[in-house]
């Protein structure tokens, strides 16, 4: 099954994305990128899938959408790779701004309960 | 099947740059250009340990594959030194001396006064309470600058100030500086007297050859100001010294086509660099904005073509900064701390500096103070009357507006790769769209500024030479016929 589906019709963008591989975090800060061209649509269907529609604010080609859709397949696909990061590494980056701020004593230990 | 971890992954930032290139940057500033099949082998833990990638990443605290404990001790100390800044609250104190002005000009967003209006001049008693306030400052380092209208119109408060806060400073001992920004055109034998014996530092503005300066800036009485201009700046000079003034200058419609000739104008004129300034949308700038603005496109494509002159010029060997990008190449190429007021995080508003209205009211930056002369008092602090340091610097308003101006959990901002070396203007913000959050896709700030980090990390990833020996010498501040080339350490770029 594809991660993501997208076509063209009645003049505006229909992608699905797959729930299992996307959050919606991940969907949102995509969506709000766009939003000063775009109107859009998040809605879930179903158990396993989100559909979001991209709605051009002023009229726009079948091309333009098509790159529109595109850059928010990859804008998505980033948001979501941030997000795994940031879980892997979140903890280290708070850490690291605590530590800046107020050097701390137990630093080893508290790396320690983080891995 | 799970993966073996060879090596930890540090936070960093991401984005896609160009055709085929991730841009990578840590949490102190630290940055890396990585091809997409490496950054996804360094992502999913496949990248070769031995490989001049992962060694470059490592030496830049991207990854670390041995202990973790001293590479978070150390990057907790560049982010400490990023954000230093944070160390002086606060230390640049503008003082609006009096909204009196000789000039009428067509972008003020100063909105000054006519020369002869009273009521617009700061008393005694209010000065007196201003420094006062301003040395209740925890920082170290103080900055007075002298504002208006023409802060030379009311120049015994000038005087007055200064001696004050100098004598206050006998006792607490801080780096105490002073700047007058004055449009030099009143400036006679016995300012100068008085500026030399006290260190005054001079800042003007000028904006280009004769028909530009005179069309932005022309005198309350419509005559001409560029020929006084010229004539006070020599004068100056002759008593100061060649590096006595500096000069700022707004980027008018009329400007932006005619930016070379504006360039041309400041080095004949013996300026060491130019800060381009876009126009504000606040004062006279902002019912006349239709005739005298232009699109944030309009003004970034304006800013590259000038970079790219500016930078030709010093290639040839004359020393000539572009302040704004020599800040943020401070900021992009060096562990330094640069306060600017306008692109911190938090805001620099409040934290970095504040601003004294002429009847003691305290604003948090020169465009708050405008949107209350306009009727909208929303990020007035107080007033050094009738309210004390903590109800100014501590209240409520001060603190509703720093909460909300950390580009780390801002929409938009939070996952930009430029967030380290850029901040946020809640009160612009509120100017533009009503919100001091703002809207960054439709936002002027977010489109200005990203471009030209863009711009700037394209130079950069060239990596030429000349170009990267220019950019060295603004941000030490010495002509390029001192400068050895700097290669970015542990990463060869190329095209």
């Amino acid at each position: 099954m594809k991660e993501t589906i997208s076509e063209i019709k009645e003049g505006a963008a229909h992608i699905r994305l797959m729930k299992e591989i996307y959050d919606k975090e991940a969907v949102l800060n995509a969506t709000y990128k766009m939003t000063d061209k775009y109107s859009v649509l998040i809605k879930p269907v179903g158990d396993h899938e989100m559909s979001v529609i991209i709605e051009p604010k002023s009229q726009q080609s079948i091309e333009e959408l098509q790159s529109a859709a595109s850059d928010f397949c990859n804008e998505v696909l980033d948001q979501q790779v941030r997000l795994n990061l940031e879980r892997r590494f979140g903890k280290i980056r708070e850490l690291i701004i605590e530590h800046a701020f107020s050097p701390l004593a137990d630093l080893k230990s508290r790396l320690a309960q983080i891995k | 099947m799970k993966i073996m971890e060879s090596y930890t992954i540090l936070p960093f930032s991401f984005s896609r740059f160009g055709i085929n290139q991730m841009l990578l940057v840590n949490e102190a500033g630290d940055f890396y250009f990585l091809d997409p099949p490496n950054f996804s082998s360094l992502i999913e833990y496949h990248m070769d340990t031995s490989s001049s990638a992962f060694k470059d990443l490592k030496s830049k605290h991207f990854v670390t594959d041995t202990d973790i404990e001293p590479v978070i001790d150390l990057i907790s100390t560049k982010y400490r030194t990023k954000k230093a800044f944070l160390n002086n609250f606060t230390t640049l104190h503008m003082i609006v001396i009096t909204a009196r002005c000789n000039h009428r000009c067509n972008y003020c967003h100063a909105s000054s006064e006519d020369i002869k209006a009273a009521g617009w001049d700061m008393k005694p008693e209010v000065a007196k309470k201003v420094v006062e306030m301003i040395f209740q400052s925890p920082s170290q380092n103080i900055k007075i600058e002298f504002q208006g209208g023409e802060p030379l119109l009311n120049w015994s408060i000038v005087k007055e100030i200064v001696l004050y806060a100098k004598e206050l400073n006998k006792k607490c001992k801080k780096d105490l500086e002073f700047v007058l920004c004055t449009n030099l055109t009143l400036i006679n034998e016995d300012h100068i007297a008085f500026i030399k014996d006290n260190n005054v530092l001079l800042s003007t503005s000028l904006d280009g050859p004769k028909d530009i300066h005179d069309a932005n800036r022309i005198m309350r009485n419509g005559q001409s100001s560029h020929k006084n201009f010229i004539e006070k700046l020599e004068f100056v000079r002759q008593h100061l010294g060649q590096g006595s003034v500096s000069a700022l200058m707004t980027a008018s419609v009329i400007s932006l086509n005619r930016m070379k000739e504006i360039i041309d104008e400041y080095v004949r004129l013996g300026f060491c660099g130019v800060f381009m300034r876009a126009l504000n949308p606040f004062g006279y700038a902002k019912s006349s904005y239709k005739q005298l603005g232009y699109s944030t496109e309009e003004f970034t494509d304006s800013y590259k073509d000038t970079l790219s002159y500016i930078i030709d010029l010093n290639i040839k060997g004359t020393y000539f900064a572009e302040f704004f990008a020599s800040l943020l190449l401070t900021r992009i190429l060096t562990p330094f701390s640069t306060g600017f007021v306008d692109l911190e995080s938090p805001a620099g508003t409040g934290i970095c500096g504040a601003i004294y209205d002429q009847n003691g009211d305290v604003y948090p930056c020169d465009e708050a103070r405008m949107l209350a002369k306009a009727g909208d008092k929303k990020f007035l602090l107080g007033n050094v009357m009738n309210n004390s340091y903590a109800d100014i610097f501590l209240g409520e308003t001060l603190q509703n507006i720093i909460a909300n101006s950390c580009v780390e959990t801002l929409p938009g901002c939070s996952s930009c790769v430029f967030q380290i070396y850029c901040g946020s203007d809640p009160v612009r913000n509120y100017a533009d769209q009503g919100d001091i959050i703002g809207h960054r896709p439709t936002g002027s700030f977010c489109k200005k500024h990203k471009t030209i980090f863009e711009h700037l990390f394209k130079l950069i990833r060239e990596d030429k030479q000349e170009v990267m020996d220019v950019f060295w010498s603004w941000i030490t501040k010495r002509p390029i016929g001192l400068m050895k080339h700097v290669e970015l350490s542990g990463q060869t770029i190329k095209n």
